[in-house]
């Protein structure tokens, strides 16, 4: 189980590292905005199926690549620095990346229950 | 020091952040998301300690640097926080899906803040 969280992780984070580019300054986000969104995504597919998969594939898939994908720790860094030349700014960033995290795990779901045909609220 | 022994130095911090979030989580098991909370803050302080001693005179190796960001990245995150606010909200209240939220950025970010205030 641990093994598989760690490899999740270490997976995660290796691609967190290698999609970290700076993106331009006017779509005014974190650099973490489009791991953390996208992983919020997959987090969310991954859970419309989790009464289908074996639980390792939810240590390795969930908790482990899509824990290590996204980060907390960057995002209210970037906040932070942002916050230091524009509070509302900041304010705002923190706002869209809560909004488009939120809205991609429900899209998440939404089309893995539609990919993999399950009935239900969930 | 090639650039792939440095990458696997920060995958290796991103695993052992990753199983040492799930251990806590295993252990703070509660009806609230609470554990998602304290490694988000413990994780947003360590990083916050980590930018300030970068920042300071103590000449920190590249080694040294890549471990702490992937650990950081790898311990906190930002999916499980998104889903399980979506899954207050569907089981809950709307309060404390806010509640979440609002607590989690607060926290986190006063975390990183006094991190960096600290080892300034």
């Amino acid at each position: 189980m641990f093994l598989a969280v760690f490899v999740g992780g270490a997976a995660g984070s290796l691609l967190r590292e290698g999609l970290s580019v700076p993106l331009p300054s006017i779509l005014a986000v974190t650099t973490t905005f489009g791991i953390n969104v996208l992983a919020c995504f997959v987090l969310g597919w991954l859970y419309s199926i989790r009464h289908r998969v074996h639980a390792h594939v939810l240590h390795l898939g969930a908790v482990g690549f899509c824990g290590g994908l996204s980060t907390f720790s960057s995002f209210v860094a970037d906040l932070a620095a942002i916050a230091s030349t524009s509070p509302w700014g900041a304010v705002y960033v923190a706002t869209s990346e809560i909004v488009f995290g939120l809205a991609a795990a429900l899209l998440g779901e939404a089309v893995g229950r539609r990919v993999h045909g399950v009935k239900g609220a969930r | 020091m090639t650039e792939a022994y440095l990458h696997a130095i920060f995958g290796l911090g991103g695993g052992l952040g990753a199983v040492l979030r799930h251990w806590i989580a295993l252990r703070l098991r509660h009806d609230l998301p609470i554990a998602t909370l304290f490694v988000n803050v413990l994780g947003s302080l360590l990083l916050g300690l980590w930018i300030g001693v970068l920042g300071g005179p103590v000449e920190m190796g590249e080694e040294a640097r890549r471990l702490v960001f992937g650990f950081c990245g790898g311990f906190t995150t930002f999916s499980s926080f998104a889903y399980q606010t979506l899954d207050l909200k569907r089981e809950r209240t709307l309060v404390l899906a806010a509640g979440n939220i609002a607590f989690s950025l607060a926290l986190c970010w006063g975390a990183v803040v006094l991190g960096m205030w600290l080892t300034q």
